[in-house]
């Protein structure tokens, strides 16, 4: 479904991504894994079209994006939704607006069904008592969950992109946000999270690819990634040795 | 500076700015959004743009009155200070003042937008940040900086005429008189130009500025400072530049 071919892109000449390439197929639940600065939430970026790739082909669905026009990529972006880092919810607009936001931009819903819509997705996210609320007024953790309701409020993507979605949270919203991706992941949606924390990424994912040097040096499942002898996902991986025991999916 | 970066950058102003002001024209109209944004600039501007038009006005006219009073012409204040405010110095100041507090807000907003993702969450959503954002900022900014202008003006008029009244004692009678005197067409046409393209050039500097932050707080203040800056500068230099436009098109000599 999401294939990229020999992509490779820089920001202002300094390379981040270096030809670049890998699969990913409908349904499938995957981290992308790796150190700050190699190019994880660039490769979400460019499966949205919000930037364009250097060099190389991006396939969503058959169909390449690479050359595609600002209104022809909107059809793409239709196909995923995307949750940014720290929820990057419209600071100026509560809760509810966030929420309902698309669904007044697309829809013809009146404001009672808006209303219920928004409540409805709210629970989802165990977030109803904050409909009021501005963003400024809630935690790290509940701007990614308010976030997410967001990105479902139109249409039913067929994958969701996570960028960093537990980043900056402590413990217990972390599990709380990966126990909610992993439980709309049951709706059929499939997922992308990057993320440099392998704990997580553990608990969502069943296939993990680790980018360093701007391609990828692994791609497999969770036990080929914790018996990996590549020094720096040894790194990474060492870091589960002062967690609690995984809990989540697995 | 080098140059292919300069010319890129001058490129996507300009297509900002044109895309801005097309968007008036197309559909989906923000209507919501450009009555906040008139909101802000028009009745937020209000109390400040009239404090400082009050004391431009009246130092204006403190100055005008100590020099004409040397050559015994004391009774030419109203008609000297108002060619001056209606023409020139009332959008100018009008305008400065408007990118202080209208131009910045507009920068910092849009930037602080684009370190948050919100911006490229509007695209994702298949929302054109353009017709979003610039669109009802650059109609609030040409509605409102003319209609504050024409206030500032006013109340210019009225510092102006309290200093010849109560401080170098003239006729209030004669004031007003020599003042209504200069509200022809072609002083009044040359003041009502100038703000409708101060506003543009504002909100589209300040809305480009905003676009291009990049980093965090520190390229927050960069893009806001850059926002004043060149919105400044572009205003003195357009100002020079209509002024002579109009001037030979309105049939003066100079």
């Amino acid at each position: 479904m999401i294939v990229f071919d020999r992509v490779t892109f820089g920001y202002n000449a300094k390379p981040i991504l270096n030809e670049l390439s890998f699969q990913v197929d409908p349904g499938e639940k995957i981290a992308i894994l790796g150190g700050s600065g190699e190019g994880k939430t660039t490769i979400l970026k460019l499966i949205v079209g919000l930037i364009r790739p250097d060099s190389g082909r991006i396939l969503i669905e058959g169909e390449d994006i690479t050359h595609k026009t600002e209104e022809e990529l909107n059809d793409v972006r239709r196909k995923f939704s995307i949750v940014f880092q720290a929820g990057a919810l419209f600071d100026s607009l509560t809760v509810k607006e966030n929420v309902a936001f698309c669904l007044r931009e697309y829809t013809k819903m009146t404001e009672d069904e808006i209303d219920a819509k928004v409540r409805e997705l709210l629970r989802l996210v165990d977030l109803e008592p904050a409909i009021h609320l501005m963003p400024a007024e809630l935690s790290g953790g509940m701007h990614r969950r308010v976030a997410i309701a967001r990105s479902l409020a139109v249409h039913k993507p067929i994958m969701m992109l996570y960028d960093e979605a537990t980043a900056g949270l402590d413990p217990v919203n972390s599990d709380n946000i990966c126990n909610l991706i992993v439980e709309l992941s049951s709706f059929g949606m499939g997922h992308m999270m990057v993320t440099h924390k392998v704990v997580d990424a553990l608990k969502v994912a069943d296939r993990f690819l680790f980018l360093e040097g701007g391609t990828v040096v692994f791609d497999g499942g969770a036990d080929e990634l914790l018996a990996s002898g590549h020094p720096h996902i040894r790194t990474f991986v060492d870091e589960l040795r002062y967690q609690p025991k995984v809990s989540g999916k697995r | 500076m080098q140059i292919r970066p300069l010319i890129s950058s001058l490129q996507d102003f300009y297509l900002l700015s044109y895309h801005g002001f097309l968007g008036i024209f197309r559909r989906p109209f923000y209507w919501k959004d450009t009555l906040e944004q008139m909101d802000y600039a028009g009745a937020g501007s209000f109390f400040i743009m009239a404090l400082v038009s009050l004391f431009v006005g009246m130092a204006l006219s403190l100055q005008l009155a100590a020099e004409l009073a040397v050559l015994g012409l004391k009774m030419y204040i109203g008609k000297v200070v108002g060619i001056t405010i209606i023409r020139e110095v009332g959008p100018v100041v009008a305008a400065l003042v408007f990118t202080g507090r209208v131009g910045a807000g507009m920068a910092s907003e849009i930037g602080s937008m684009m370190i948050g993702n919100q911006v490229d969450s509007l695209r994702v959503f298949g929302v054109d940040p353009i017709k979003k954002l610039v669109t009802p900022r650059l109609v609030a900014s040409l509605v409102m900086l003319p209609a504050l202008t024409i206030m500032g003006d006013a109340i210019s008029l009225i510092g102006a005429w309290y200093i010849a009244a109560f401080v170098s004692n003239q006729s209030s009678y004669v004031y007003w008189s020599t003042v209504r005197g200069v509200l022809d067409f072609q002083n009044v046409f040359s003041g009502a130009v100038k703000p409708f393209m101060f506003g543009y050039l504002i909100a589209s500097i300040s809305c480009y500025m905003g676009f291009t932050t990049r980093g965090g707080s520190t390229g927050l203040r960069t893009s806001t400072t850059n926002a004043v800056v060149m919105s400044i500068i572009m205003i003195i230099i357009s100002d020079f530049v209509l002024t002579r436009i109009l001037l030979y098109v309105l049939g003066y000599k100079t």
